[in-house]
């Protein structure tokens, strides 16, 4: 009895450990978190204001100036990037998924694996040699197709899962309604996929937003307007960086700014992506 | 979302990508890369000239004179800019006739931080500039500095030398000067637009930007700046002893007066660096321009060719002058008049 009691109480003390250290270490992760955003906001609320998103930069050494250039820059690459990566990783997906077999699919899934290791930066000097130096052009559509290329492999990764959580029943179903296959897989397959496929694509967003590596050497900056997406773009992270490593006061600010800009998108992209998710349980 | 309302969506943000476009696609952009010394004036001058000309706008990013002519020779731009004229072996790989314009005229200051007032300034000598960046002086209280300042309660403090991390015309030059005045430097690293630094103690910085960033935020530092850094940010700048024993800052008009002993320069002889005179600041330095002389696309050559005489015309040059960098002397805007001249258009 007494060598029971003395198991009890070590394992009571080792579970209690167990909930003290993770317990710390979730809350040291949080608390991390919670501090950079907090120190973010704090730096960056002050340069917030309404000539900031609606200005362009000026030039060094004069105050003031927004990003504006920049935040259009952003939306108009990334959105390229969009367009580009939403097909390819949507259809890979579904071949995985549904029609994948054997060695192929699997090769096609390692490659896509592999591909979420390299680094932003080797993406970004891959886009410089195919689409930057033989058109002796920067351009923001060489960036998109940086930002593409980063996006594949989660985009693949969530439409492969999305297609795969959609029961076989109910393609068998379609397909004795009288549906051909493909008819199926269109119109009832992807349709029920949608949301997770909705919410890979709002992450793999997230995921980019932010890169700046891939841009030095596609997107390239500028100080002015430009939308035209075979001419070099200001985009956001890339200010963000130009401004940081500065040594004027103005522009850390700006830079701050900026980064609070960039946190709320993903913030915002975050949300919607949970309510892309919520849309899902309802259907279900 | 309904499948309408993400159709529509779509349909908008492409069409609002569509219509977007309209309006700037009457605007070209040029675009050009490099020096990071030059930046402060490009960034203000073609700011002013797009305001001028609203048709064209010149993008300008400042990624480091080797990072300019590297770009440039990959064509990607329509003009490099470098504060060192490019060598023989980058023209080879030019791959055509390339036409070099000199476009500005700067100095370069050392700057450092130090927790201490330095109020009546702090004095360097060329030898012990050299010192400092071969690592033979190594704390700000070292003999050589105490008695060069006696004034100054120089603090028992390691000395950290920044350098610039990229490819640099503004380290060609400082290089160039200390090659010029320490025959140790010159055998041991030499001139370049990056070198092996020899000092225990260095940090890089990206840009000139960067090199002010780090001294700014990092006491006990050393750096070496083009001036309009050094002013913008008011940063503590040295007194150097030039070449005839004078004691000089880095200002427009010690700038001015070492550009005077050279009546001209060329592409192949444009050192400034450590000359004789009274007034001669000894660390100082053009800015280059680089474009093809046979260029494919006539149009845009034409447009840049416009932008750099305006570069190296008065008006720009008094924005030059307005921003601590001195404007081009009149011998030296005929030779940049000559060279635009020689681009076929």
């Amino acid at each position: 009895m007494i060598a029971g009691d003395r198991l009890g109480s070590s394992r009571r003390v080792a579970g209690l450990a167990g909930v003290v250290l993770t317990g710390f270490c979730s809350a040291l992760a949080a608390g991390l978190l919670i501090l950079l955003l907090g120190y973010v906001v704090v730096q960056g609320w002050s340069a917030i204001n309404p000539s900031f998103i609606t200005q362009l930069p000026h030039p060094v050494g004069v105050s003031g100036g927004g990003v504006a250039n920049g935040i259009v820059g952003t939306v108009i690459v990334v959105g390229l990037a969009t367009l580009i990566s939403v097909p390819i990783g949507v259809l890979t997906g579904l071949y995985l998924a549904v029609y994948g077999r054997g060695i192929a699919a699997e090769l096609v899934r390692f490659l896509a694996e592999v591909l979420s290791g390299v680094p932003s930066i080797a993406i970004g000097l891959f886009a410089y040699t195919i689409l930057v130096k033989p058109f002796a052009h920067f351009s923001a559509l060489s960036a998109a197709f940086a930002f593409a290329v980063l996006m594949l492999p989660l985009m693949i990764r969530t439409s492969e899962e999305a297609v795969r959580g959609v029961p076989t029943s109910i393609r068998e179903g379609a397909l004795a309604l009288g549906l051909p296959d493909y008819g199926g897989v269109m119109h009832v397959v992807l349709p029920a996929a949608r949301p997770l496929i909705v919410t890979g694509l709002l992450l793999s967003i997230a995921r980019v937003t932010g890169e700046t590596a891939p841009l030095l050497f596609t997107a390239f900056g500028s100080q002015f307007w430009e939308v035209n997406p075979t001419n070099p773009m200001a985009v956001l992270a890339l200010q963000i960086f130009t401004y940081a490593i500065s040594p004027y006061d103005d522009w850390h600010r700006q830079a701050w700014g900026g980064a609070l800009l960039l946190i709320l998108a993903v913030l915002v992209l975050n949300i919607g992506a949970r309510i892309a998710l919520a849309g899902r349980t309802k259907k279900f | 979302m309904t499948r309408r309302t993400s159709a529509a969506l779509i349909a908008g943000f492409v069409g609002s990508l569509g219509l977007a476009t309209l309006p700037v696609l009457a605007a070209t952009q040029l675009t050009g890369a490099g020096s990071t010394f030059v930046y402060p004036f490009f960034s203000k001058a073609f700011y002013t000239y797009s305001q001028q000309h609203p048709d064209i706008t010149v993008n300008y990013q400042s990624i480091g004179s080797g990072g300019g002519i590297q770009q440039f020779i990959a064509k990607t731009v329509d003009f490099g800019a470098s504060d060192v004229p490019m060598n023989d072996d980058e023209l080879k790989h030019a791959g055509g006739a390339v036409v070099q314009v000199p476009v500005a005229l700067g100095g370069e200051a050392i700057t450092y931080n130090l927790p201490v007032s330095t109020a009546g300034g702090l004095r360097l000598t060329r030898e012990t500039i050299a010192d400092i960046y071969l690592g033979k002086i190594t704390r700000w209280n070292d003999p050589a500095l105490v008695k060069l300042n006696p004034h100054v309660s120089l603090p028992d403090l390691p000395i950290v030398t920044v350098h610039r991390s990229d490819g640099s015309g503004t380290t060609y030059i400082f290089t160039d000067f200390l090659s010029s005045v320490s025959k140790e430097w010159k055998d041991k690293v030499g001139t370049g637009k990056s070198v092996q630094w020899p000092g225990a103690s260095t940090v890089g910085g990206k840009g000139n930007e960067g090199v002010a960033g780090q001294v700014r935020q990092t006491p006990g530092t050393i750096g070496y700046v083009e001036l309009a850094y050094a002013i913008e940010n008011k940063m503590s700048t040295a007194e150097v002893q030039n070449k005839a024993g004078k004691w000089l800052s880095c200002t427009e008009s010690t700038v001015r007066a070492a550009a005077a002993t050279k009546a001209n320069v060329s592409a192949t002889d444009f050192s400034i660096v450590d000359r004789p005179g009274n007034d001669a600041y000894p660390i100082a330095g053009y800015t280059w321009a680089f474009v093809y002389q046979n260029p494919s696309d006539k149009v845009r050559a034409k447009l840049v060719k416009d932008v750099l005489s305006w570069v190296t015309g008065n008006d720009a040059q008094k924005i030059a002058g307005s921003l601590n960098y001195v404007p081009l002397p009149e011998t030296v805007q005929e030779t940049a008049k000559k060279a635009i001249a020689e681009v076929k258009v």
